[in-house]
């Protein structure tokens, strides 16, 4: 058959496990992090010393903006230690599933032709669920040929999740697979979950999220390397604490878990308000680290910070408004992880101020810090080479190591692209702001995102800032400053040209995004087979 | 219990083996800082030279182009050092951003300060190598840089410069460390730095040294014959290395009347620097001294040296008596009473902490009064700027490559 055919050369579509934590690996790891922390208790020996200060406010911003990254850092070097992948069970028998799939108006039909084809073909017995609220008969159509149950759910407030709660009502499946209609699930999806419900105290199970697109685009790739981490030993460490999230997409939840606390939860950022719910309503969660599905990353920049505005927002609003509400119930770890998730986006705050330090010097002659800089990379170099040491190290439980492994630059290029946003949905959470309604460019319309106004505003004030200074030192500067002053206007400036690289990259994402040629990428995908591990699985020609 | 003995093994291991790491890592670093400051060093003074290449701008309108006549001597060193004028310069403390204080003094003064005189210590600090960035400024500007090189002993690495003398008495007995070699691999630095900036330069080395109350290379830590020691070891370790732009000054404190037996020899030594400072009334026991019976007393003695001398702090205070009239005076005399005296260095301080325990401001670049007397009596001076022919023949000392200057040889014939 041209399908096993097509799935053996094809990687992607292959199942795919992390690998599980050995003692010996986790021993390495606690020695680099006892390393890296070591380096850090060194770094801000020197980093706090009144000599250092030239300014005090500005020398607070700077120690908060620097020690803000570290301080995370750490915490998630500390989780790492904890790193756990759970123990393989086999899916109970004659257990009743459900698997949900929300429909709305613009989504393209033959995206969820594919979605339902792969949700049929999963091995164990389920009911699929269409939640379509596009009025349009052809939905109806295709889910009833690939035998799933259309339910119409028009004229809902909240969403996805407020058709997820309606469709609650209307059946009765014990346990609810959340499905992103953009996800082509594997046969064997379900029997990677199940099994973990034999714990009667599991409220969630949730599996990695994994793409196909990622080679589309610059902004695909980069988006997809933000994160493999977090769906590796990210979330295997918050696994072995108690504290994985859902998000959203590929999560199965306990029907009792979901009504104990009065259903999925709504607003921007459904998917953790849901989950920490459940964690402070006593359940405990279960990452599984498997590629049981692969999706769809964004495209095109415009769309990727949408989403990213969307989540930045939806994320302050569970910092603000759940995470207070829920302390109490809450573990230590889950504490520390869902503040460390709420915040997470207060970056495009700290960004800010980063990218404001070389112009508060050249045009306020304002200089935060009395630092040499020889001494300062010599006592933070300790912290970067177990930062990236630690980093590749734990990259050996990726979920698909061979296809994931890397430095992924361009997803820190795409990171601080995002600035901008980040800092909008932020500075929108400080007054529960609603979110501006941005038009999203149709793939290929040929123009910038709104969204990359801001990055060529900064290379604007970038390049206009080096002729001021150009311009004033060749020809208003005395001669007798000139020599002495060379080093520390020219070392700014190198600092200021950092992030006018890294916008740069931003930018080109931008440009590429829009000339990018809409497809539909689902169109070549087979169909999964791979319903066994890939590893022992035999696989007949 | 075998777990408990085998986890808490395993915890100790894991710290033992990371702190390790850690420390490999910061003890690389402590080992290269030296190179990397260097190197930064380095990185410096090149930007500086990049850019003074690339903006120049008008070689016509710089202050390098007014000095002009300077260039002949700065750039022989016979010339430099028998003068047949009185180079003049100044010492400012607000310099450490641009060097303008000094050349808005001498518009107030309205006579070119060729000379620009700038302190540094020895030690193992980064600031403590030499001066290249600063040399090259002043270099730069058409002066000549003339620093005074202060052998204070304890900022040395103890690592790298060991010795059994507990850290608070390192300076005892230092003037004879220092001739016995103990921190020749930090004159060999410096000396190389010095030789690498090119052009010739003023070096005062442990100046008033027969003072014993002022600095730990004075008498009280060592005997006249360490310091002559010192002084002859540190000038033959140049020498060796070729750092032959060194002009020295040897520096010692008129008020002493002991300094003879410190003084190096006729091969050690280029000029004869005298500190003349009245501090008038300003403590109980100073009181207002004319320049004449500061500087004039010692004159008949330091004459039969048969050197140059160069007053390399000239100044006055303001309390105790008429500080105008001081200046006036004195720089009337100089060149007459005084023919000796082939360079004078005013002392434009505003922060003086070296011997009072308050800070002491002999800057006199806001005294309408001093300026004026100043820059009448220095019209009075017959200078001209006509080298004697015999001592131009001597060898060029090529300067260090400055931006737009003629005549260097283009490479290829």
């Amino acid at each position: 058959m041209w399908r096993n055919k097509a799935n053996n050369a094809d990687p992607l579509w292959q199942f795919r496990a992390a690998a599980s934590p050995q003692t010996v690996h986790k021993l390495g790891l606690a020695v680099l992090v006892v390393a890296g922390c070591a380096s850090i208790l060194h770094l801000a020996d020197w980093w706090f010393r009144a000599e250092h200060v030239a300014s005090l406010p500005l020398f607070l911003v700077l120690t908060f903006i620097f020690w803000w990254g570290i301080i995370r850092m750490v915490v998630l070097w500390i989780s790492y230690l904890r790193i756990s992948k759970p123990a393989p069970k086999p899916a109970p028998a004659h257990k009743s599933v459900a698997i949900f799939t929300t429909s709305s108006p613009g989504e393209p039909l033959s995206m969820f032709e594919k979605t339902l084809a792969a949700c049929a073909r999963i091995n164990y017995p389920h009911t699929t669920y269409l939640l379509d609220d596009t009025r349009d008969p052809r939905f109806r159509e295709v889910a009833e040929q690939h035998g799933a149950v259309w339910l119409e759910l028009v004229g809902l407030p909240g969403a996805k999740a407020g058709k997820i709660n309606a469709a609650l009502q209307r059946t009765d499946e014990e346990f609810i697979l959340v499905l992103d209609p953009d996800h082509i699930p594997f046969p064997n999806f379900l029997d990677e979950v199940l099994g973990f419900f034999d714990d009667e105290q599991v409220g969630f199970v949730q599996v990695s999220q994994a793409y196909y697109n990622q080679y589309r685009s610059f902004t695909a790739r980069g988006a997809a390397e933000q994160t493999y981490g977090f769906y590796g030993p990210t979330q295997m460490g918050m696994n072995g604490l108690n504290c994985a999230v859902a998000i959203g997409a590929n999560c199965t939840f306990r029907r009792k878990a979901l009504e104990s606390i009065g259903g999925h939860g709504t607003g921007l950022a459904e998917d953790l308000v849901t989950a920490i719910r459940i964690h402070a309503a006593g359940w405990k969660s279960v990452y599984n680290p498997v590629v049981v599905s692969r999706g769809l990353v964004p495209e095109d920049l415009g769309s990727f910070c949408k989403q990213q505005l969307k989540w930045a927002r939806g994320v302050h609003e569970v910092l603000f408004a759940e995470v207070p509400r829920l302390w109490g119930r809450l573990s230590f770890w889950q504490r520390l992880s869902y503040l460390t998730v709420g915040t997470y986006y207060v970056s495009g705050a700290t960004m800010l101020l980063f990218l404001l330090i070389p112009y508060l010097f050249f045009w306020g002659g304002l200089q935060p810090a009395n630092m040499d800089f020889v001494e300062f990379v010599l006592n933070w170099l300790p912290v970067g080479v177990f930062g990236v040491l630690i980093y590749l190290y734990v990259q050996r439980w990726l979920c698909h190591p061979e296809e994931e492994r890397g430095l992924h630059w361009r997803g820190m290029f795409l990171k601080f692209a995002c600035w901008p946003v980040f800092f909008l949905g932020f500075v929108l959470s400080l007054w529960n702001g609603k979110i501006p309604y941005i038009p999203t460019a149709k793939l290929a319309d040929g123009h910038f995102t709104w969204f990359a106004w801001p990055l060529l505003a900064h290379q604007f004030l970038f390049i206009s800032t080096l002729l001021y200074v150009v311009v004033d030192r060749t020809y208003y500067t005395p001669e007798a400053r000139l020599a002495l002053s060379s080093a520390d206007v020219w070392g700014m400036m190198a600092f200021a040209g950092i992030a006018f690289l890294m916008t740069s990259g931003g930018l080109f994402a931008a440009y590429q995004s829009s000339k990018l040629t809409p497809k539909e990428p689902w169109a070549a995908v087979p169909l999964p087979t791979a319903g066994h591990p890939a590893s022992n699985q035999p696989l007949a020609a | 219990m075998k777990v408990l003995v085998y986890r808490t093994s395993a915890v100790l291991l894991v710290i033992v083996v990371g702190v390790l790491l850690s420390s490999l890592l910061l003890f690389a670093g402590e080992r290269s800082k030296g190179p990397l400051e260097d190197l930064a060093a380095t990185v410096t003074s090149d930007v500086a030279r990049f850019e003074k290449q690339l903006v120049g701008g008008d070689q016509r309108n710089s202050r390098a182009a007014s000095l002009r006549w300077f260039n002949q001597y700065r750039t022989h060193k016979a010339l430099l050092n028998a003068p047949d004028t009185i180079l003049v310069g100044a010492y400012d403390n607000n310099t450490a951003q641009s060097y303008e204080h000094i050349v808005a003094l001498e518009e107030s003064l309205q006579v070119k300060l060729p000379i620009m005189q700038l302190y540094t210590a020895w030690g193992s600090k980064k600031d403590q190598g030499f001066p290249m960035l600063r040399a090259q400024a002043i270099q730069d500007l058409g002066s000549i840089p003339m620093i005074t090189w202060e052998p204070w002993l304890d900022d040395f690495d103890r690592k790298e410069f060991t010795t059994k003398q507990p850290a608070n008495r390192v300076n005892e007995g230092g003037l004879k460390a220092i001739a016995t070699g103990r921190y020749d691999a930090y004159i060999d630095k410096w000396a190389g730095a010095a030789k690498q900036f090119g052009a010739p330069f003023y070096l005062r080395f442990g100046h008033e040294m027969n003072d014993p109350y002022r600095y730990p290379w004075g008498p009280q830590n060592n005997d006249p014959a360490d310091y002559i020691a010192a002084w002859r070891h540190v000038v033959s370790r140049f020498q060796k290395l070729g750092a032959t732009n060194a002009v020295w000054i040897w520096s010692p404190h008129p008020a002493y009347h002991n300094y003879r037996e410190f003084y190096p020899g006729h091969d050690y030594v280029d000029w004869i620097g005298v500190t003349t400072l009245n501090y008038g009334a300003v403590a109980p026991w100073s009181k207002w001294y004319s320049f004449d019976e500061i500087f004039g007393s010692s004159y008949a003695e330091f004459s039969q040296y048969g050197k140059p001398i160069i007053i390399t702090e000239f100044g006055s205070l303001r309390v105790g008596g008429d500080r105008a009239g001081w200046f006036r005076q004195a720089l009337t005399d100089v060149p007459v009473k005084y023919p000796a005296v082939k360079a004078l260095v005013f002392y434009n301080n505003a922060s003086d902490v070296t011997t009072t325990y308050k800070s002491l401001d002999w800057s006199f670049d806001a005294d309408k009064k001093v300026l004026a007397a100043a820059t009448q009596a220095m019209k009075t001076w017959r200078v001209q700027h006509s080298p004697i022919q015999r001592l131009l023949k001597e060898k060029l000392l090529v300067a260090a490559p400055r931006a737009g200057q003629p005549g260097l040889p283009r490479g290829g014939k």
